[in-house]
């Protein structure tokens, strides 16, 4: 039988450098990457939020979601939040243009503008709402097959007046049902959080493709099917221009929008020659970027939800404006196949109507950017550092030994734990992304390791022993030193992980630590038996040959 | 050379004491290790260039184009490349709307709206000259915050595009910015010295179940304090601040330095093949060479970090050499010494 079949020890590492090989390489198929890079290399911002007290976990779970939808909704930049205990949140953005940051940070500081609008008219805005309640009628609720989700809410006496005035009558029966009672097709609010201050400039391309967009709907976004990009401009309030390749600029638009705000947003496909015209014009010019099957001027009005008004609130069973009932208790409802669905609208429909402030003020934001150029040159860098110490290494050992037969191994295990290492923290699952403290981790797994195997070989060819001693007890004896060793790296590193998610700053060490300890792992428990088994090998021939000599 | 140690054990334990002295001079008082700014709070810009940086030019910038109450700049040349790094504090306005608005937010929280109303008008103010009244808490807070966050857009794109335009560094800039709260700085410290604190105790557990005697845990774990107290020396002459990096590179230190003194300390008591000196003189032959690859790895790390300005691995690299070199002298004087005098003691 071929000997590398022959013995488990063998068929595990080879195992283990399979999948580890094959996940690699499917990354780097999949995205160009053979590892989940972190901010270190790949260039981003960590911001550390620090709230002004201790809340509950359930709590700082809810601000996790409400900062989410404020600085990237819909997920759309892959930004990641997590609480660190019950004070501290973790927020990585690939982000790294300074004013960007500064209005995430803002973003996350303040609390943010909602307004709801129909007809161009504002219904009422997020300081108009009294409170959303989250305790009387506020939740999810079984009905036939499906989910209703219910969001009571209720609005100051101003905003209840001019609500009931501004919605009488928005709803038109449209046909009767078999017991005579009329069926309504009713209007729709807009709902709008941190609508921008600024005119709009948007090429007719875009325009045409946004109004297809809308038509459409995109349940990503909540645009619901049917939705008049006319009505969605006229709702927002916004100084909307739209600009023809062949007729130039609308001048007397433009002064127009001048007078009310120097802030213009154009769309991408608009010419630097134009954004000059602008500039030259008074205004103060930027672009937003457009995101793929998108509309993009839902996106940049910062539309957030379409609802539909129901008739029960717009007084169709009173003539006259002035005998319509005023409510200023009002619920909003909606149905879903599944209740994990239903419960995610309505959190993120009650987090909009809280104006996504915080119910606890942040204290202080830290942050840490790296500039993609810088993180791109560390990796190149590191991935340089590691090559050489490895050829370094195993210079001494091949020094050491004058031995290319004990050599080799070693240079063989160190080379396989390094590719399972990576190997492992490239699968799918793992979320721990690869960053400098990582790359530390790596090297102080291999050193232990290297450290393991010289002291393998030294107990197996020990002189003195191998003439008291069996191999088997001498492996013994071995096998105790490198576990106890393993032991002690588990000990050092595991609190740091144990702590890392409920106490400040450690999440910066979590990588160093994880790696450290999967290294100390893989070593004892997949390469180190090979490596004893192959020492062990070596040195069983080694002794039938002196005793035959 | 099988036994080395027989004769001498006890001439060898003055080394160590020896030696221990200047390095604690060199930790405890000059040039001494000081914290970061990741534990103490406070704002680093990193800026890589290709063209040479000096240190009075990015000052008189900063100086003329900001008014910043407090910087510091310090530049690194090195054969691949000029680095500047530049430490700064923000100036008083911000300071000061800053905790304007923290009391608004907590006077909005307690109920108490004119409060919140004034120090929200208050911190407005410190940008603006215009008068405002507001009848609403909230509002009033939304228009500080909005001062202050434009207030400080403003001031972070300026810091990084005139530097950037004024020492021609393109628009690809290669840096690295650290803004850090002093009140996580502080929490990051408590967690930091909380770990360290926990990792240690878990340490003497393992080893004491793998050995269960008191005088050899013993002398490892005066090893591994030896090799720390050697690590935050290099830390002093190397002018690296104590940060969480380098917390968990001194663990890091610890977990090295004690696979030497576990191979010595198993050897000493467990094996019964010849005299303690010998298997003691063995023992420093594998001891070496696990030591000398470390030492040459990290050397490997500190030559390419230097060279490449990457300035945390070089950080965790030359720790660790001081650490290793700690460890030759704590495992084969110190703690030899120690496991000698117990085991002859024994017999």
């Amino acid at each position: 039988m071929n000997p590398l079949i022959k013995h488990w020890q063998y068929v595990l590492v080879a195992i283990f450098l399979v999948i580890s090989i094959f996940s690699i390489v499917t990354n780097i198929a999949n995205t160009g990457q053979p590892l989940n890079y972190g901010i270190d290399f790949n260039g981003g911002t960590l911001y550390q939020v620090e709230l002004q007290k201790q809340v509950s976990g359930e709590e700082i779970a809810r601000i996790a979601n409400i900062i989410s939808q404020r600085i990237d909704p819909g997920g759309l930049r892959g930004d990641s939040i997590s609480p660190v205990g019950g004070k501290y949140l973790m927020i990585q953005t690939a982000e790294t243009n300074p004013i960007e940051l500064e209005k995430i940070e803002s973003r996350i500081r303040q609390q943010g503008k909602f307004e709801s609008t129909l007809n161009g008219e504002v219904l009422f805005t997020g300081d108009e709402i009294k409170k959303v309640q989250r305790k009387d009628g506020y939740g999810v609720a079984k009905i036939g097959t499906y989910y209703e989700w219910n969001l009571p809410f209720i609005l100051n006496e101003t905003a209840a007046k001019r609500f009931a005035e501004k919605t009488f009558h928005q709803c038109t029966a449209i046909s009767f049902t078999s017991a005579g009672k009329p069926v309504y097709e009713c209007e729709r609010t807009t709902f709008f959080l941190d609508k921008p201050n600024a005119t709009i400039l948007i090429s007719e391309e875009q325009f045409d493709f946004d109004e297809q967009e809308l038509l459409l709907g995109n349940t990503f976004i909540n645009v619901p099917a049917e939705t008049s990009i006319t009505e969605v401009i006229e709702d927002s309030r916004i100084n909307v221009v739209t600009y023809s390749t062949k007729t130039g600029l609308d001048k007397n638009a433009l002064s127009a929008a001048l007078s009310a705000t120097e802030e213009i947003i154009v769309s991408p496909d608009i010419f630097t020659s134009v954004k000059s015209e602008l500039e030259t014009l008074g205004f103060t010019v930027s672009t937003e970027e457009l995101k793929e099957n998108e509309p993009w001027i839902w996106n940049v009005m910062n539309a957030r939800q379409i609802i539909r008004l129901s008739e029960g609130i717009t007084n169709e069973d009173v003539a006259n404006v002035s005998q319509a009932k005023i409510y200023s208790q009002l619920n909003i409802s909606g149905t879903r196949e599944n209740a994990a669905v239903a419960f995610q609208d309505l959190e993120e429909l009650a987090i909009l109507l809280e104006s996504g402030s915080l119910p606890t003020p942040v204290k202080s934001i830290s942050k840490e950017t790296i500039s993609p150029a810088l993180g791109k040159s560390f990796l190149d860098n590191i991935v340089l550092m590691g090559i050489i110490a490895l050829i370094i290494v195993a210079g001494v050992i091949i020094i050491r030994y004058r031995n290319l037969t004990l050599a080799a191994p070693v240079i063989a295990t160190i080379l396989s734990e390094i590719i399972i290492l990576l190997g492992l923290l490239s699968l799918p699952f793992i979320k721990q992304p690869f960053d400098l403290a990582a790359f530390a981790g790596v090297i102080a797994a291999l050193g232990t390791g290297v450290d393991a195997e010289i002291v393998i070989i030294d107990e197996l060819t020990n002189k003195a022993k191998r003439q008291s001693l069996s191999l088997f007890q001498r492996i013994k004896k071995g096998l105790f030193i490198i576990t106890t060793s393993a032991l002690t790296i588990i000990a050092v590193m595991g609190p740091i992980v144990l702590f890392s998610r409920s106490m400040p700053g450690l999440s910066n060490l979590y990588g160093f630590a994880i790696v450290a300890i999967l290294g100390a792992l893989i070593g004892v428990l997949i390469t180190r038996p090979a490596f004893t088994k192959t020492i062990e090998i070596i040195m069983e021939r080694s002794e039938k040959e002196e005793k035959k000599n | 050379m099988d036994d080395i140690y027989s004769k001498n054990y006890k001439k060898f334990m003055i080394i160590p004491l020896i030696v221990i002295i200047p390095v604690l001079y060199l930790v405890l008082f000059s040039p001494g290790v000081g914290l970061g700014i990741e534990l103490t709070g406070g704002n680093v810009l990193i800026i890589r260039s290709e063209t040479e940086l000096s240190t009075p030019v990015i000052e008189e910038i900063l100086r003329n184009n900001f008014d910043l109450s407090e910087v510091s700049v310090s530049t690194i040349n090195s054969p691949t490349g000029y680095g500047a790094y530049i430490e700064y504090s923000k100036n008083q306005k911000v300071i000061d709307a800053e905790s304007l608005i923290e009391k608004a937010q907590l006077a909005i929280e307690s109920e108490n709206d004119a409060e919140a109303i004034l120090f929200s008008v208050e911190a407005i103010k410190i940008f603006s000259e215009k008068e405002t009244s507001f009848d609403n808490a909230k509002t009033a807070l939304v228009a500080a915050q909005d001062e202050l966050a434009k207030y400080n857009e403003i001031f972070s794109n300026n810091l990084q595009n005139v530097l950037a335009e004024k020492l021609g560094l393109g628009t690809n800039v290669e840096f690295q910015r650290r803004e850090v709260s002093p009140t996580l700085g502080k929490a990051s410290l408590d967690s930091g010295l909380f770990v360290v604190a926990i990792s240690a105790l878990f340490l003497i557990i393992v080893i004491f179940i793998s050995f269960r005697q008191v005088i050899p845990v013993l002398g490892i774990v005066f090893a591994m304090l030896y090799d720390v107290i050697f690590g935050l020396a290099g830390m002093a002459l190397l002018n690296i601040p104590i940060s969480l990096i380098a917390i968990s590179t001194l663990l890091m230190v610890v977990g090295y330095s004690v696979d030497t003194d576990i191979m010595l300390t198993s050897r000493m008591l467990k094996d019964k093949e010849g005299t303690p000196g010998q298997r003691a003189t063995s023992s420093v032959k594998t001891g070496l060479t696990m030591n000398a690859t470390s030492l040459a790895a990290m050397l490997a790390m500190i030559a390419v970090s230097y060279l490449y300005q990457i300035d945390i691995v070089f950080q965790i690299a030359a720790i660790l050499f001081f650490g290793l070199v700690g460890d030759l002298i704590a495992t084969w004087f110190m703690n030899v010494s120690i496991l000698m005098w117990f085991v002859e003691g024994k017999k």
